[in-house]
């Protein structure tokens, strides 16, 4: 009853098809993942929930407060520990995962886990990679004063790594009264094999002379202190004009394994690559038109870049007739998709277009792809790319900056990329979804 | 039978998983328990079988040892096997502690009287300290663990007795100083740091040196119980509620620590604070939300001791230390966080419900933190979501919803959204930007996302969400309003499959958008041609939205639906816009209406249907007929309709049995008139309408009586006396049976057996027409007292008379019947007794005691009645 009933209220049963008031009904706002189940009768709440990689992870906080009427969320500390153990088990569970017996293994490690994780209920560490770790490190002598998300000690040749990822997702429209958007978003991943029991650590980030600054920083909690003009840097109101542009410093205890030193936000002057695409309807076939332009600043050496061109709400494709400047193109016919494969280097120019036409099939239901944004001419392209050794900020950890107190001398290495994400180019000749920052 | 081998084990335990309660309620329960706590000792067993075992002791220890007696018996069991291990690493250490720790909590076994307890207690805080317990406690590398483990278990037993460890927090503080491991440490002494201070509190009592008395327990020697029987005595919730209460703060403020006390405490906790960072963020979180319940409201606490951590806290991502710093800020307001800070607080939080790098459940989370932020300066009322006041619609703006945000998202950013337009009303227009503006086009977007064809329900069900969160934050701003009435009716015409939606929507909102919305939608159906395929949602709707207004227009719709209502669906629900048009008090035209339907529907049930509202139409009146469908339908039968609705008009239409608020009595006698007359009192408890007595008399002495009719009575306000004629067939008293039917204000008609009302002899009663008004009134009298004879009867007797004497006797009850009188002894009286019988007196010569009487009747029967009622007068005084 209780899968039933969470299933129900997360609208996976098959039932979704005819108006259920206790589901559809205006006043059911739902507006966090805590949900109040019925079940035989009474109400279950809170139960903290939420769907991640096709997996349904839920669990019930204890509430120490009277349960009548509800206490807000905020004032029940379980809220947040719930939280925490579920990305907890997400992350033991995904990170790293290969293949579904891996997940099996660990799916069926979790009761021992739990056990060690939150003996009584309460629970010790999220990091249940860490309690697999303490059970198997259990024999080893505990040194002092230790922190207890560092479980054991290295022991080996001392090495720091430290890869910068940035992903780049922007909006282009193409239009006079809608701005174009674009959005760095960065994350510091650091591995650290230092022996002893607490080794400190500095990293610095830098910025090149015209690199853009990092905003929105967010830190993992074995950060020790931060600079306020790091806490304080955010991309809301950029108030002053002097932002604050590094270094970055971030000391630390670096617990055992790989973690994310860091996650920054970036508002660079222009997008690595411009583009616009117009797309007319005539009857059954559009009229597809797309240029794109690589920005001179941004190093023209991709490990991938694909346009991928798809069509919702349509019938499948049956007669493509395009021309491209550069690159090739690929039709993927049942999936209403063009997938224009770009390789690796723009050419000279910068510049390439595709233009032509697509017709398409009869529409039957369920087949081809629906989506509930792409109506009518409302249609985008998304770009995929990735360039390897480049940030889109010009952030990069020097290797000579990094500090560490530890016993020998360590091995530094520093990694680099930029990946797109969410990067779309919206169909100009139709009207397109706008957030708030396009309207200024 | 064998020792269960570890495939049985297995099953066993495939079995109890499965259902825990069926099996313990069938064959094996009973022994499961029992069974489990002596394999645990059998060396065949692996010690991965017995560690699994114990997982389901630590599971499921109250269906397993369900009383105290049996979970005292079974931790025994536990500690004696831990004893007994060889002294060599084992894995059961570990979770032979954490049974015995949970199978006394929650057997609800730990206390002083418990045997268990006694072992139990010194053991753990033994290991705790890191004590050498001898070799049977396993090999030195084990002893980390284990003394991490026996602080956990110490703190699940202090969090069920608060209290128990108010001895040890001296103790712990050393430890937590030396070597101790700094997590199970540092949270076992802030628990019971905790809740010693409210204890201490509760019994208005002074800490007493609680921190620094530094000796534990001694091994083998009694444990102190004092302050935790003292915390039992005192039940409370864990929690404080939120926002801070006062009368919570004055529970700590009586405590009122010396300054020696202070010093220490606030060493205390910063000791706890100082190591904090060793924690992982989830103990950290806890420790936070412990120390903060702990110090809130208490002396000479100043909380900036929390400051240091809160520049290293707020740089994190960690949603449980976030969450653990809007606590400390609930707790402490403004004495920790100054409007600054606060500021800060809150574009920590705007910029984590945003960060691209964090998940959108907690997303959600900061989005919720920051419609209850715990403000410094709160403006709204407490409990109710608001933004809060310095958020600013800077940064408020970075919070806009779109569309291409999740569902959840977009409704959390949509209500802040709202607020913001809320404030925006009260201040001046201007700089370009309108959160209006906004708003609108948002919906816009949400409306034609529900409009699509084949759309999933849930596009559909956020539409209205959305409409229903605007409607309800913004229901005084018609700027807003409009658009989104003519936007939802636009919708409507698109899509009218959407219908179960707009009925949804309309029996939430208020009459802001409930009115207009309503009277476009009835526009908008009853402007169709009522034949397309949209014809079952139009008839939905239509029974929603129709009322008085413009019925011609409906029932021109109805009239042309009408011929295309071919399936039974489609007819009920036709009848049913009927029946609303009915209650609102329509009936011109629609009379026609259900005649016609009564006649041209195909389907037998949609005629009788059609027949029967036409019925009640035709003969009801307005009040009645609106109560007559008020009462709302049961679920639908299947097999037809009418038989549910009869139901439902069954309690109208039929009368019910029901005690009487009514009272009958008989008033004064009336002797006037040809015939006699009862004359009857009514009062009612209860308004009462349409009153129909009837009457019945007992044996056929009398001719039946007509019904009476009141057309309307209420309590206290008395009623003119109904008047009862009574036609008898003989002169005799009697009783009449009396019903009453009447309607009650709530529309049903009763029907109730009241008391039945004597009709006596006397009330049959009446004067001769007095035949010459001057003339010889001796000689009528003795011409009547002579007719009687031969055919009647004559007697004579003795009417005692009371203190009054005989004037007053015939002044009260025969005055009418007097024809010839002689004050103040002699009176000669003469009754007509219909239907035609006469009863003559002589009273002469009266005496003191009473009267001798001299009468005569032209009807024997009557005598003996007559003779009744005379000796009976005196009585009656």
């Amino acid at each position: 009853p209780f899968l039933k009933a969470l299933l129900f209220e997360l609208r996976l049963l098959d039932d979704n098809k005819d108006f259920v008031e206790s589901r559809d009904s205006c006043s059911h706002i739902n507006k966090t993942s805590v949900y109040g189940l019925v079940i035989g009768g009474g109400e279950l709440w809170p139960v903290v929930a939420f769907l991640k990689n096709n997996m349904i992870y839920a669990c019930v906080p204890l509430v120490e407060q009277t349960l009548s009427p509800h206490p807000p969320l905020i004032s029940i500390s379980g809220i947040s520990q719930s939280f925490e153990l579920l990305f907890g088990i997400q992350d033991f569970l995904f990170l790293g995962q290969k293949n579904d017996t891996e997940l099996n293994t660990k799916l069926n490690q979790l009761p021992d886990l739990f056990l060690q994780a939150c003996p009584f209920g309460t629970l010790l560490d999220a990091n249940l990679q860490n309690s697999l770790d303490s059970i198997n490190f259990a024999s080893v002598p505990h040194p002092q004063k230790q922190p207890a998300w560092r479980v054991g000690t290295y022991k080996g040749k001392p090495q720091v790594s430290i890869s910068i990822t940035e992903k780049v997702k922007s909006m282009q429209y193409d239009k006079q009264d809608i701005a174009d958007t674009w959005q760095v978003v960065g994350a510091v991943t650091c591995k650290c094999d230092l022996e002893g029991n607490m080794p400190n650590v500095t990293i610095s980030l830098s910025l090149p002379t015209n690199g853009s600054p990092l905003q929105d920083i967010l830190v993992h909690p074995c950060v020790t202190s931060l600079d306020s003009a790091i806490l304080t840097s955010s991309s809301i109101d950029t108030m002053d004009d002097s932002a604050f542009s590094g270094p970055y410093k971030f000391p630390f205890t670096p617990p055992l394994e790989s973690f994310n030193l860091c996650y920054y936000t970036s508002q660079v002057p222009v997008p690595p690559i411009l583009g616009f695409y117009q797309m007319k309807e005539e009857e059954i076939q559009v009229k597809i038109t797309v240029n794109l332009k690589l920005h001179e600043s941004v190093k023209n050496n991709f490990e991938f870049c694909e346009a991928h061109i798809p069509f919702y709400n349509r019938g499948p494709i049956t007669h493509v007739e395009c021309k491209v400047s550069f690159g090739q193109l690929e039709v993927f016919r049942e999936k209403s998709l063009l997938v224009w494969i770009i390789g690796q280097k723009f050419p000279k120019s910068m510049e390439i277009s595709l233009s032509g036409t697509v017709t398409f099939g009869a529409k039957s239901q369920e087949k081809q792809p629906f989506d509930e944004i792409c109506i009518g001419g409302t249609a985008y392209l998304k770009l995929h790319f990735r360039i390897l050794d480049y940030t889109l900020t010009g952030c990069y950890a020097d290797q000579h900056s990094v500090q560490v107190f530890a016993s020998g001398k360590p091995k530094i290495s520093t990694h680099r990329k930029l990946i797109s994400s969410d990067y779309y180019i919206w169909n100009s000749k139709a009207p397109a979804p706008v957030t708030y920052g396009s309207l200024l | 039978m064998g020792p269960p081998s570890r495939e049985t084990w297995a099953q066993r335990l495939g079995a109890f998983r499965a259902s825990p309660s069926a099996f313990m309620a069938g064959p094996e329960g009973e022994d499961l328990g029992r069974d489990l706590l002596i394999e645990l000792r059998s060396e065949k067993l692996s010690e991965q079988t017995k560690v699994s075992l114990l997982a389901l002791s630590l599971e499921y220890p109250a269906q397993l040892w369900p009383d105290a007696a049996a979970a005292e018996a079974a931790a025994t069991s536990l500690l004696d096997t831990l004893v007994l291990l060889p002294p060599r690493p084992s894995a059961l250490r570990r979770p032979l502690l954490l049974a015995a720790t949970t199978v006394l909590a929650a057997g609800d076994a730990l206390g002083p009287t418990s045997g268990a307890s006694r072992r139990l207690l010194p053991l753990l805080l033994g290991l705790a300290s890191g004590r050498d317990l001898g070799r049977g406690f396993g090999p030195a590398s084990e002893q980390r663990p284990l003394q991490a483990t026996a602080c956990e278990c110490l703190r699940e037993l202090e969090s069920c007795k608060p209290g128990l460890l108010g001895d040890c927090l001296g103790l712990l503080r050393r430890l937590l100083g030396q070597e101790g491991p700094v997590q199970p440490l540092s949270l076992l002494l802030a628990l019971a740091l905790r809740n010693a201070l409210v204890i201490r509190a509760k019994a208005k009592a002074g800490l007493q040196g609680l921190l620094v008395a530094g000796d534990a327990p001694t091994p083998g020697g009694p444990w102190n119980w004092a302050l935790a029987e003292e915390g039992g005595a005192h039940p409370q919730p864990q929690a404080p509620s939120w926002p801070a209460a006062e009368d919570e703060e004055c529970g700590l403020a009586v405590l009122e620590p010396s300054p020696e006390e202070a010093r220490e405490l606030r060493a205390a906790v910063a000791q706890l604070l100082d190591s904090s960072y060793l924690l992982t963020p989830v103990a950290q979180a806890q420790l936070l939300w412990l120390l903060g319940w702990a110090l809130r409201g208490l002396r000479g606490q100043p909380p900036v001791l929390f400051k240091p951590q809160l520049v290293r806290l707020l740089g994190t991502a960690q949603l449980a230390l976030l969450h653990a710093v809007l606590a400390l800020k609930a707790a402490f307001g403004e004495a920790l966080f100054t409007a600054q800070d606060e500021a800060l607080l809150l574009r920590r939080l705007t910029l984590a419900a945003q960060h691209p790098a964090l998940p959108l459940p907690a997303h959600l989370f900061y989005l919720h933190c920051l419609l209850s932020f715990p403000e410094n300066c709160p403006l709204g009322p407490a409990g109710e979501e608001a933004a809060p006041l310095l958020l600013g619609p800077r940064l408020g703006r970075s919070l806009l919803p779109s569309l291409l945000h999740d569902p959840m998202a977009l409704l959390a950013r949509l209500h802040l959204l709202c607020l913001l337009c809320a404030e925006d009303e009260e201040e001046e227009k201007g700089q370009g930007w309108s959160p209006q503006r906004y708003l609108g086009e948002l919906l816009a977007g949400l409306r034609q996302r529900a409009d699509l064809d084949g759309g999933p329900r849930a596009l559909a069900a956020l539409c209205f969400q959305a409409s229903y969160l605007v409607v309800r934050c913004l229901a005084t701003q018609p700027l807003v309003l409009t658009p989104l009435t003519h936007g939802l009716a636009e919708l409507y015409r698109a899509r009218p499959a959407l219908a179960p939606h707009f009925v949804d929507l309309l029996d939430r909102v208020g009459p802001e958008l409930g009115e207009p919305l309503r009277a476009v939608l009835r526009q908008e159906v009853v402007s169709r041609a009522g034949r397309d395929e949209a014809l079952r949602w139009h008839l939905k709707i239509l029974a929603k939205v129709a009322d008085g207004n413009a019925p011609s227009a409906t029932l021109g719709f109805l009239r042309a639906a009408a011929a295309h209502c071919t399936d039974w669906g489609l007819q009920q629900a036709l009848l049913r816009v009927c029946r609303t048009l009915m209650r609102a008090g329509v009936r011109e035209g629609l009379a026609d209406l259900l005649q016609a339907l009564a006649r041209q529907l195909d389907d037998p049930d949609g005629r009788d249907h059609a027949r029967l509202y036409y019925i009640l139409l035709a003969h009801l009146a307005g009040p009645k007929l609106g109560v007559a469908l008020g009462p709302s339908l049961a679920a639908p039968a299947l097999t037809s309709s009418l038989v549910a609705e009869n139901q439902g008009f069954a309690a109208v239409l039929m009368v019910q049995e029901a005690p009487a608020p009514i009272r009958l009595s008989v008033g004064p006698r009336r002797a006037a008139g040809p015939g006699p007359v009862l004359q009857l009192q009514v009062e009612v408890l209860e308004p009462v309408f349409s009153l129909e007595l009837r009457f019945r008399v007992q044996g056929q002495l009398y001719a039946p009586l007509d019904a009476v009719h009141v057309p309307c009575l209420r309590p206290g306000r008395p009623c003119s006396p109904l008047l009862l004629p009574l036609q008898p067939r003989l002169p005799a008293p009697t009783q009449l049976s009396v019903r009453a039917l009447y309607a009650t204000p709530a529309g049903l008609t009763c029907h109730a057996h009241l008391p039945p009302v004597p009709v006596n002899f006397e009330d049959l009663f009446l004067p001769f027409p007095q035949a010459p008004d001057d003339g010889d009134k001796q000689g009528f009298f003795e011409e009547l007292w002579d007719s009687c004879l031969p055919k009647g009867a004559e007697s004579r007797l003795w009417c005692p008379l009371g203190p009054q004497g005989l004037e007053a006797l015939v002044s009260r009850h025969l005055e009418p019947f007097v024809v010839v009188a002689q004050p103040p002894t002699s009176y000669h009286v003469a009754i007509r007794l219909p239907p035609d019988s006469r009863l003559l007196l002589r009273l002469e010569a009266a005496q003191a005691g009473g009267v001798p009487v001299a009468l005569r009747t032209d009807h024997w029967a009557v005598l003996p009645l007559a003779g009744d009622y005379l000796r009976g007068l005196s009585a009656t005084g």
